[in-house]
Protein backbone atom coordinates (compact mmCIF):
# COMPACT_ATOMS: atom_id res chain seq x y z
CA UNK A 1 0.00 0.00 0.00
CA UNK A 2 2.44 2.59 1.08
CA UNK A 3 4.73 3.44 -1.69
CA UNK A 4 8.56 5.20 -1.64
CA UNK A 5 7.93 8.69 -0.37
CA UNK A 6 9.13 11.25 -2.32
CA UNK A 7 8.61 9.48 -5.32
CA UNK A 8 6.82 11.28 -8.34
CA UNK A 9 5.60 8.80 -9.85
CA UNK A 10 2.65 8.24 -8.89
CA UNK A 11 -0.37 11.15 -9.03
CA UNK A 12 -1.43 11.16 -5.93
CA UNK A 13 0.36 9.62 -2.71
CA UNK A 14 -1.27 9.69 0.63
CA UNK A 15 1.34 8.36 3.34
CA UNK A 16 -0.28 7.36 6.84
CA UNK A 17 -2.54 9.99 7.01
CA UNK A 18 -4.76 10.13 10.58
CA UNK A 19 -7.74 12.63 10.97
CA UNK A 20 -10.00 13.74 13.97
CA UNK A 21 -12.85 15.54 14.21
CA UNK A 22 -12.63 16.35 17.91
CA UNK A 23 -12.59 12.63 19.93
CA UNK A 24 -13.36 11.11 16.70
CA UNK A 25 -10.73 9.60 14.86
CA UNK A 26 -11.74 9.13 11.13
CA UNK A 27 -9.00 8.34 9.95
CA UNK A 28 -6.12 6.16 11.20
CA UNK A 29 -2.93 5.89 9.09
CA UNK A 30 -4.78 5.53 5.78
CA UNK A 31 -1.74 4.98 3.22
CA UNK A 32 -3.05 4.97 -1.03
CA UNK A 33 -1.42 6.08 -4.05
CA UNK A 34 -3.19 6.51 -7.62
CA UNK A 35 -1.79 6.69 -10.99
CA UNK A 36 -1.87 8.42 -13.75
CA UNK A 37 -4.76 7.70 -15.61
CA UNK A 38 -6.29 5.28 -13.15
CA UNK A 39 -10.19 5.74 -11.50
CA UNK A 40 -10.13 4.49 -8.42
CA UNK A 41 -13.28 3.65 -6.27
CA UNK A 42 -13.60 4.19 -2.59
CA UNK A 43 -16.44 2.26 -1.03
CA UNK A 44 -17.21 1.21 2.36
CA UNK A 45 -20.30 1.90 4.83
CA UNK A 46 -20.92 5.15 5.40
CA UNK A 47 -19.15 7.00 8.50
CA UNK A 48 -15.82 4.82 7.74
CA UNK A 49 -13.81 8.13 6.32
CA UNK A 50 -14.11 7.61 3.00
CA UNK A 51 -15.37 10.99 2.02
CA UNK A 52 -12.95 12.54 4.86
CA UNK A 53 -10.13 11.03 2.81
CA UNK A 54 -11.54 12.49 -0.53
CA UNK A 55 -11.87 16.00 1.27
CA UNK A 56 -8.18 15.88 2.03
CA UNK A 57 -6.83 15.43 -1.10
CA UNK A 58 -7.59 18.60 -2.38
CA UNK A 59 -7.14 20.30 1.26
CA UNK A 60 -10.81 21.14 2.08
CA UNK A 61 -9.97 18.74 5.68
CA UNK A 62 -6.71 19.46 6.99
CA UNK A 63 -4.96 16.45 8.13
CA UNK A 64 -3.80 15.22 11.47
CA UNK A 65 -0.53 13.87 10.63
CA UNK A 66 1.17 11.79 7.92
CA UNK A 67 1.06 13.61 4.17
CA UNK A 68 -0.16 13.83 1.26
CA UNK A 69 1.14 14.84 -2.25
CA UNK A 70 -0.15 15.41 -4.95
CA UNK A 71 2.56 14.73 -8.19
CA UNK A 72 5.19 15.10 -5.44
CA UNK A 73 4.17 18.38 -4.27
CA UNK A 74 3.07 18.44 -0.43
CA UNK A 75 -0.75 19.65 -0.46
CA UNK A 76 -0.86 19.37 3.38
CA UNK A 77 1.82 21.29 4.11
CA UNK A 78 1.33 23.91 1.16
CA UNK A 79 0.94 26.74 2.97
CA UNK A 80 -0.65 29.73 0.05
CA UNK A 81 0.24 27.45 -2.21
CA UNK A 82 -3.33 24.85 -1.41
CA UNK A 83 -5.27 27.21 -4.02
CA UNK A 84 -2.59 26.38 -6.97
CA UNK A 85 -3.00 22.78 -6.20
CA UNK A 86 -6.93 23.09 -5.75
CA UNK A 87 -7.13 24.20 -9.29
CA UNK A 88 -4.87 21.59 -10.36
CA UNK A 89 -7.83 19.40 -9.43
CA UNK A 90 -11.58 19.06 -9.85
CA UNK A 91 -13.96 17.78 -7.46
CA UNK A 92 -17.89 16.87 -8.21
CA UNK A 93 -19.89 17.10 -4.61
CA UNK A 94 -22.77 14.98 -3.97
CA UNK A 95 -25.16 18.60 -3.70
CA UNK A 96 -23.53 19.48 -7.09
CA UNK A 97 -23.36 23.06 -5.23
CA UNK A 98 -23.48 24.74 -8.11
CA UNK A 99 -23.75 28.36 -7.90
CA UNK A 100 -27.59 29.13 -7.55
CA UNK A 101 -26.96 33.26 -8.37
CA UNK A 102 -24.80 32.89 -11.48
CA UNK A 103 -26.72 31.04 -15.25
CA UNK A 104 -24.70 27.24 -15.93
CA UNK A 105 -22.17 28.66 -18.05
CA UNK A 106 -21.15 30.94 -15.36
CA UNK A 107 -21.09 28.63 -13.44
CA UNK A 108 -18.79 27.31 -15.66
CA UNK A 109 -16.49 29.73 -16.50
CA UNK A 110 -16.02 31.54 -13.27
CA UNK A 111 -12.83 29.26 -12.69
CA UNK A 112 -11.12 29.78 -15.74
CA UNK A 113 -11.80 33.78 -15.69
CA UNK A 114 -11.16 34.22 -12.06
CA UNK A 115 -8.50 31.86 -11.33
CA UNK A 116 -6.26 31.29 -14.84
CA UNK A 117 -7.29 34.42 -15.71
CA UNK A 118 -8.52 33.47 -19.18
CA UNK A 119 -10.10 36.04 -21.39
CA UNK A 120 -13.76 35.49 -21.20
CA UNK A 121 -14.65 34.73 -24.57
CA UNK A 122 -12.13 31.82 -24.77
CA UNK A 123 -13.36 30.78 -21.27
CA UNK A 124 -16.96 31.04 -22.77
CA UNK A 125 -16.27 28.74 -25.58
CA UNK A 126 -14.27 26.46 -24.02
CA UNK A 127 -17.21 26.44 -21.72
CA UNK A 128 -19.84 25.39 -24.61
CA UNK A 129 -17.79 22.73 -25.62
CA UNK A 130 -17.39 21.10 -22.05
CA UNK A 131 -21.52 21.65 -21.71
CA UNK A 132 -21.60 19.82 -25.16
CA UNK A 133 -19.97 17.13 -23.93
CA UNK A 134 -21.87 16.38 -20.82
CA UNK A 135 -24.87 16.36 -22.90
CA UNK A 136 -26.27 20.41 -21.97
CA UNK A 137 -25.51 22.66 -24.26
CA UNK A 138 -28.89 23.75 -24.97
CA UNK A 139 -29.44 25.02 -20.91
CA UNK A 140 -26.30 27.27 -20.99
CA UNK A 141 -27.97 30.71 -20.12
CA UNK A 142 -30.78 28.90 -17.63
CA UNK A 143 -30.61 29.20 -13.94
CA UNK A 144 -29.52 26.12 -11.75
CA UNK A 145 -32.34 26.26 -10.00
CA UNK A 146 -33.99 25.07 -13.80
CA UNK A 147 -32.62 22.11 -14.24
CA UNK A 148 -32.86 18.01 -12.80
CA UNK A 149 -30.46 16.85 -10.25
CA UNK A 150 -28.57 14.75 -13.24
CA UNK A 151 -28.39 17.74 -15.40
CA UNK A 152 -27.11 20.19 -12.28
CA UNK A 153 -24.32 17.40 -11.85
CA UNK A 154 -23.71 17.34 -15.19
CA UNK A 155 -22.84 20.94 -14.95
CA UNK A 156 -20.96 20.63 -11.74
CA UNK A 157 -18.51 17.83 -13.50
CA UNK A 158 -18.45 20.31 -16.67
CA UNK A 159 -17.99 23.08 -14.44
CA UNK A 160 -14.57 20.98 -12.66
CA UNK A 161 -13.32 19.82 -16.04
CA UNK A 162 -13.01 23.70 -17.28
CA UNK A 163 -9.94 23.86 -15.43
CA UNK A 164 -8.52 21.37 -17.14
CA UNK A 165 -7.73 19.12 -14.10
CA UNK A 166 -5.43 16.44 -13.78
CA UNK A 167 -7.28 14.65 -11.20
CA UNK A 168 -10.94 14.65 -10.53
CA UNK A 169 -12.60 14.04 -7.12
CA UNK A 170 -16.49 12.86 -6.89
CA UNK A 171 -17.70 13.03 -3.48
CA UNK A 172 -21.17 10.49 -3.79
CA UNK A 173 -21.83 11.83 -7.18
CA UNK A 174 -24.96 9.96 -7.76
CA UNK A 175 -26.10 9.69 -4.36
CA UNK A 176 -28.69 12.83 -4.20
CA UNK A 177 -29.69 11.52 -7.54
CA UNK A 178 -33.60 10.11 -8.49
CA UNK A 179 -32.71 6.81 -9.97
CA UNK A 180 -33.58 7.40 -13.14
CA UNK A 181 -31.13 10.29 -13.59
CA UNK A 182 -27.88 8.48 -12.02
CA UNK A 183 -27.35 6.60 -15.55
CA UNK A 184 -26.59 9.81 -17.33
CA UNK A 185 -24.55 11.10 -14.26
CA UNK A 186 -22.55 7.60 -14.24
CA UNK A 187 -22.21 8.06 -18.61
CA UNK A 188 -20.39 10.81 -18.24
CA UNK A 189 -17.86 9.38 -15.65
CA UNK A 190 -16.88 6.78 -17.71
CA UNK A 191 -16.38 8.54 -20.81
CA UNK A 192 -14.09 10.59 -18.58
CA UNK A 193 -12.57 7.53 -17.15
CA UNK A 194 -12.28 6.30 -20.54
CA UNK A 195 -10.89 9.29 -22.01
CA UNK A 196 -7.60 8.47 -19.36
CA UNK A 197 -8.94 11.29 -17.01
CA UNK A 198 -7.29 10.15 -13.13
CA UNK A 199 -10.19 9.46 -11.22
CA UNK A 200 -10.73 8.88 -7.61
CA UNK A 201 -14.55 8.42 -6.81
CA UNK A 202 -16.00 7.93 -3.54
CA UNK A 203 -19.56 5.75 -4.99
CA UNK A 204 -21.66 3.04 -3.58
CA UNK A 205 -22.46 2.56 -7.19
CA UNK A 206 -21.05 -0.64 -7.57
CA UNK A 207 -22.04 -1.68 -11.13
CA UNK A 208 -19.75 1.36 -12.30
CA UNK A 209 -17.01 0.58 -10.36
CA UNK A 210 -16.72 -3.11 -11.60
CA UNK A 211 -17.52 -1.27 -15.48
CA UNK A 212 -15.23 1.43 -15.27
CA UNK A 213 -12.50 1.20 -12.48
CA UNK A 214 -9.76 0.09 -12.70
CA UNK A 215 -9.52 -0.79 -8.55
CA UNK A 216 -11.32 -0.57 -5.10
CA UNK A 217 -10.16 0.82 -2.17
CA UNK A 218 -12.45 -0.80 0.89
CA UNK A 219 -12.26 1.56 4.16
CA UNK A 220 -13.96 0.75 7.20
CA UNK A 221 -13.55 2.36 10.51
CA UNK A 222 -11.15 4.94 8.81
CA UNK A 223 -8.90 1.87 7.80
CA UNK A 224 -8.41 0.77 4.26
CA UNK A 225 -9.67 -2.80 4.98
CA UNK A 226 -8.41 -4.58 1.23
CA UNK A 227 -8.21 -3.14 -1.97
CA UNK A 228 -7.61 -4.80 -5.29
CA UNK A 229 -9.05 -5.07 -8.31
CA UNK A 230 -13.41 -4.68 -8.56
CA UNK A 231 -14.45 -7.86 -9.85
CA UNK A 232 -12.02 -9.48 -7.05
CA UNK A 233 -13.74 -7.38 -4.66
CA UNK A 234 -16.96 -8.85 -5.31
CA UNK A 235 -16.70 -12.27 -5.72
CA UNK A 236 -13.33 -12.98 -3.57
CA UNK A 237 -12.91 -10.44 -0.71
CA UNK A 238 -10.25 -11.10 1.79
CA UNK A 239 -11.92 -9.67 4.72
CA UNK A 240 -14.93 -10.42 6.51
CA UNK A 241 -15.95 -6.82 7.10
CA UNK A 242 -15.35 -6.70 2.69
CA UNK A 243 -17.33 -9.77 2.31
CA UNK A 244 -20.11 -8.40 4.75
CA UNK A 245 -20.02 -5.14 3.10
CA UNK A 246 -20.49 -6.72 -0.08
CA UNK A 247 -23.28 -8.78 0.64
CA UNK A 248 -24.75 -6.43 1.72
CA UNK A 249 -25.12 -4.03 -0.97
CA UNK A 250 -25.43 -6.72 -3.47
CA UNK A 251 -28.58 -8.89 -1.75
CA UNK A 252 -30.59 -5.51 -0.23
CA UNK B 1 -57.36 72.50 6.61
CA UNK B 2 -57.03 75.70 5.18
CA UNK B 3 -54.19 75.97 7.71
CA UNK B 4 -52.45 73.36 6.23
CA UNK B 5 -52.55 74.08 3.01
CA UNK B 6 -51.42 77.80 4.07
CA UNK B 7 -48.47 76.25 5.85
CA UNK B 8 -47.63 74.13 3.16
CA UNK B 9 -47.96 76.85 0.35
CA UNK B 10 -46.10 79.92 2.39
CA UNK B 11 -43.04 77.72 3.44
CA UNK B 12 -42.68 75.14 0.28
CA UNK B 13 -39.21 76.41 -0.51
CA UNK B 14 -37.73 75.67 2.84
CA UNK B 15 -39.98 72.45 3.35
CA UNK B 16 -38.80 71.10 -0.24
CA UNK B 17 -34.97 71.95 0.54
CA UNK B 18 -35.19 70.32 3.80
CA UNK B 19 -36.44 67.07 2.15
CA UNK B 20 -33.43 67.53 -0.20
CA UNK B 21 -31.28 67.96 2.26
CA UNK B 22 -32.36 64.54 4.41
CA UNK B 23 -31.89 62.80 1.05
CA UNK B 24 -28.84 63.87 1.02
CA UNK B 25 -27.96 62.50 4.38
CA UNK B 26 -29.58 59.34 3.75
CA UNK B 27 -27.66 58.66 0.12
CA UNK B 28 -24.25 59.87 1.81
CA UNK B 29 -25.14 57.98 4.95
CA UNK B 30 -26.42 54.60 3.14
CA UNK B 31 -23.31 54.41 0.74
CA UNK B 32 -20.97 54.99 3.74
CA UNK B 33 -23.05 51.86 5.81
CA UNK B 34 -23.26 49.83 2.83
CA UNK B 35 -19.44 49.99 2.11
CA UNK B 36 -18.63 49.39 5.80
CA UNK B 37 -21.57 47.30 7.23
CA UNK B 38 -20.32 44.86 3.97
CA UNK B 39 -17.07 44.73 4.93
CA UNK B 40 -16.96 44.39 8.14
CA UNK B 41 -19.90 42.04 7.99
CA UNK B 42 -17.22 39.56 5.66
CA UNK B 43 -14.93 40.43 8.39
CA UNK B 44 -17.38 38.57 11.45
CA UNK B 45 -17.72 35.63 8.70
CA UNK B 46 -14.15 34.85 7.65
CA UNK B 47 -12.26 32.28 8.44
CA UNK B 48 -9.55 34.07 10.36
CA UNK B 49 -9.87 34.25 14.59
CA UNK B 50 -8.41 37.78 14.20
CA UNK B 51 -10.44 39.38 11.61
CA UNK B 52 -13.60 38.27 13.60
CA UNK B 53 -12.23 40.00 16.59
CA UNK B 54 -11.58 43.19 14.57
CA UNK B 55 -15.34 42.99 13.18
CA UNK B 56 -16.37 42.63 16.64
CA UNK B 57 -14.72 45.44 18.32
CA UNK B 58 -16.09 47.47 15.58
CA UNK B 59 -19.87 45.97 15.83
CA UNK B 60 -19.71 46.37 19.77
CA UNK B 61 -18.43 49.60 19.82
CA UNK B 62 -21.20 51.44 17.19
CA UNK B 63 -24.15 49.63 18.80
CA UNK B 64 -23.54 50.39 21.86
CA UNK B 65 -23.17 54.10 22.13
CA UNK B 66 -26.61 55.59 21.53
CA UNK B 67 -26.24 57.97 17.77
CA UNK B 68 -26.45 60.85 19.43
CA UNK B 69 -23.43 60.93 21.56
CA UNK B 70 -21.80 59.03 19.10
CA UNK B 71 -22.47 62.76 16.84
CA UNK B 72 -21.24 64.89 19.53
CA UNK B 73 -18.24 63.15 20.37
CA UNK B 74 -17.30 63.25 16.26
CA UNK B 75 -18.84 66.44 15.52
CA UNK B 76 -17.29 68.54 19.13
CA UNK B 77 -15.00 65.91 19.48
CA UNK B 78 -12.76 66.26 16.34
CA UNK B 79 -13.08 70.04 15.92
CA UNK B 80 -12.43 70.75 19.18
CA UNK B 81 -8.92 68.75 18.69
CA UNK B 82 -8.65 70.99 15.98
CA UNK B 83 -6.89 69.35 13.67
CA UNK B 84 -9.33 68.88 10.59
CA UNK B 85 -12.48 70.88 10.69
CA UNK B 86 -15.50 68.69 10.25
CA UNK B 87 -18.73 70.20 8.32
CA UNK B 88 -22.14 69.50 10.10
CA UNK B 89 -23.65 67.51 7.56
CA UNK B 90 -20.06 65.79 7.01
CA UNK B 91 -19.93 64.73 10.76
CA UNK B 92 -23.59 63.62 11.10
CA UNK B 93 -24.10 61.70 7.63
CA UNK B 94 -20.39 59.88 8.82
CA UNK B 95 -21.70 58.73 12.05
CA UNK B 96 -24.94 57.96 10.82
CA UNK B 97 -23.38 55.59 7.92
CA UNK B 98 -20.85 53.92 10.63
CA UNK B 99 -23.64 53.42 13.47
CA UNK B 100 -25.86 52.01 10.90
CA UNK B 101 -23.06 49.66 9.20
CA UNK B 102 -22.52 47.72 12.53
CA UNK B 103 -26.23 46.76 12.25
CA UNK B 104 -25.67 45.98 8.55
CA UNK B 105 -22.43 43.76 9.66
CA UNK B 106 -24.04 41.57 11.45
CA UNK B 107 -27.45 40.86 8.78
CA UNK B 108 -24.17 40.23 6.61
CA UNK B 109 -22.77 38.40 8.74
CA UNK B 110 -26.25 35.92 9.41
CA UNK B 111 -26.75 36.14 5.27
CA UNK B 112 -22.80 34.57 5.29
CA UNK B 113 -24.22 31.90 7.35
CA UNK B 114 -27.60 30.57 5.80
CA UNK B 115 -24.77 30.19 2.49
CA UNK B 116 -24.10 26.62 2.88
CA UNK B 117 -20.97 25.17 3.40
CA UNK B 118 -20.87 23.67 -0.08
CA UNK B 119 -20.71 26.72 -1.79
CA UNK B 120 -17.74 28.08 -0.15
CA UNK B 121 -16.76 24.09 -0.68
CA UNK B 122 -17.36 24.65 -4.34
CA UNK B 123 -15.76 27.51 -4.99
CA UNK B 124 -12.38 26.62 -3.27
CA UNK B 125 -12.20 23.31 -5.06
CA UNK B 126 -11.95 25.48 -8.25
CA UNK B 127 -9.11 27.25 -7.17
CA UNK B 128 -10.37 30.30 -5.79
CA UNK B 129 -8.67 31.41 -2.56
CA UNK B 130 -10.88 31.95 0.61
CA UNK B 131 -11.42 35.97 -0.55
CA UNK B 132 -12.34 35.35 -3.65
CA UNK B 133 -14.91 32.93 -2.83
CA UNK B 134 -16.41 35.24 -0.44
CA UNK B 135 -16.26 37.80 -3.27
CA UNK B 136 -17.51 35.66 -6.21
CA UNK B 137 -19.60 33.52 -5.09
CA UNK B 138 -20.46 33.65 -0.67
CA UNK B 139 -20.56 37.28 -0.59
CA UNK B 140 -23.59 37.83 -3.60
CA UNK B 141 -25.69 34.97 -2.63
CA UNK B 142 -26.06 36.57 0.91
CA UNK B 143 -26.30 40.19 -0.27
CA UNK B 144 -29.72 38.79 -1.89
CA UNK B 145 -30.73 36.97 1.73
CA UNK B 146 -30.35 39.82 3.83
CA UNK B 147 -31.70 43.02 1.53
CA UNK B 148 -35.34 42.38 3.38
CA UNK B 149 -33.51 42.69 6.55
CA UNK B 150 -31.25 45.92 5.55
CA UNK B 151 -34.50 47.25 4.02
CA UNK B 152 -35.41 47.14 7.68
CA UNK B 153 -32.02 49.07 8.57
CA UNK B 154 -32.24 52.03 5.83
CA UNK B 155 -35.60 52.61 7.07
CA UNK B 156 -34.67 53.16 10.40
CA UNK B 157 -31.37 54.78 9.02
CA UNK B 158 -33.89 57.31 7.32
CA UNK B 159 -35.67 58.11 10.26
CA UNK B 160 -32.57 58.33 12.71
CA UNK B 161 -31.26 60.99 9.72
CA UNK B 162 -33.65 63.69 11.69
CA UNK B 163 -31.11 63.23 14.93
CA UNK B 164 -28.85 65.10 12.45
CA UNK B 165 -31.33 67.97 12.25
CA UNK B 166 -32.29 68.00 15.85
CA UNK B 167 -28.98 67.85 17.34
CA UNK B 168 -26.87 69.64 14.73
CA UNK B 169 -28.70 71.93 13.22
CA UNK B 170 -28.45 70.39 9.62
CA UNK B 171 -31.30 72.02 7.29
CA UNK B 172 -32.80 68.49 7.39
CA UNK B 173 -36.95 68.18 7.19
CA UNK B 174 -37.01 68.55 10.92
CA UNK B 175 -34.59 71.20 11.29
CA UNK B 176 -36.86 72.94 8.52
CA UNK B 177 -39.78 72.12 10.12
CA UNK B 178 -39.03 73.50 13.48
CA UNK B 179 -37.28 76.66 12.47
CA UNK B 180 -41.48 77.05 10.35
CA UNK B 181 -43.34 76.40 13.35
CA UNK B 182 -41.06 78.91 15.29
CA UNK B 183 -42.49 81.75 12.86
CA UNK B 184 -46.12 80.54 12.93
CA UNK B 185 -46.88 78.47 16.18
CA UNK B 186 -48.89 76.26 14.59
CA UNK B 187 -47.64 72.66 15.61
CA UNK B 188 -49.80 70.38 13.57
CA UNK B 189 -50.23 72.30 10.61
CA UNK B 190 -46.55 72.26 10.24
CA UNK B 191 -45.24 68.54 11.64
CA UNK B 192 -47.66 67.04 9.71
CA UNK B 193 -45.68 68.14 6.37
CA UNK B 194 -42.75 66.73 7.81
CA UNK B 195 -44.41 63.47 8.91
CA UNK B 196 -45.77 62.97 5.22
CA UNK B 197 -42.21 64.18 4.23
CA UNK B 198 -40.45 61.17 6.27
CA UNK B 199 -43.44 58.84 5.06
CA UNK B 200 -42.60 59.68 1.15
CA UNK B 201 -38.80 58.30 2.56
CA UNK B 202 -39.57 55.54 3.84
CA UNK B 203 -42.14 54.44 1.65
CA UNK B 204 -39.77 55.12 -1.44
CA UNK B 205 -36.97 52.68 0.43
CA UNK B 206 -39.59 50.04 1.27
CA UNK B 207 -41.02 50.01 -2.85
CA UNK B 208 -37.38 49.99 -3.48
CA UNK B 209 -36.55 47.36 -1.21
CA UNK B 210 -39.42 44.82 -2.48
CA UNK B 211 -38.16 45.84 -6.27
CA UNK B 212 -34.48 44.56 -5.19
CA UNK B 213 -35.92 41.39 -3.71
CA UNK B 214 -38.11 40.06 -6.36
CA UNK B 215 -35.11 41.17 -9.00
CA UNK B 216 -32.37 39.70 -7.24
CA UNK B 217 -34.01 36.73 -5.89
CA UNK B 218 -32.12 33.27 -6.42
CA UNK B 219 -34.76 30.49 -7.90
CA UNK B 220 -33.60 27.35 -5.80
Amino acid sequence: MGDSTGSTKHLVEIDDVSKNFGANQVLRGVSLSVDRGEAVVIAGPSGSGKSTLLRCINALETIDSGEIRFEGRSVSAAGKDVYGLRAEMGMVFQQFNLFPHKTVLENVTLGPVEVKGIDRSQAVSKAEELLARVGISEKASASPADLSGGQQQRVAIARALAMEPKLMLFDEPTSALDPEMIREVLDVMRDLARDGMTMIVVTHEMGFAREVCDRLVFIDEGVIVEEGPPDEFFTAAKSERARDFVDKILHH
Amino acid sequence: MGDYWNVLRNNFPEIASGFLMTCRIVAVAFLIAMGVGIFVGALRAAPSKMLNRIGLVYVEFFRNIPLLVLIYIVFYGVNQADIVSLDRFVAGALCLGLYTAAYIAEAVRSGVFTVGRGQMDAALSLGLTQREALQKVVLPQAVRTVIPPIGSLIIAMTKNSAILGGALGVNDILHRTRQIYNDNFKFAETFLWATLAYLILTVSVTIIVRKLETRLAIRR
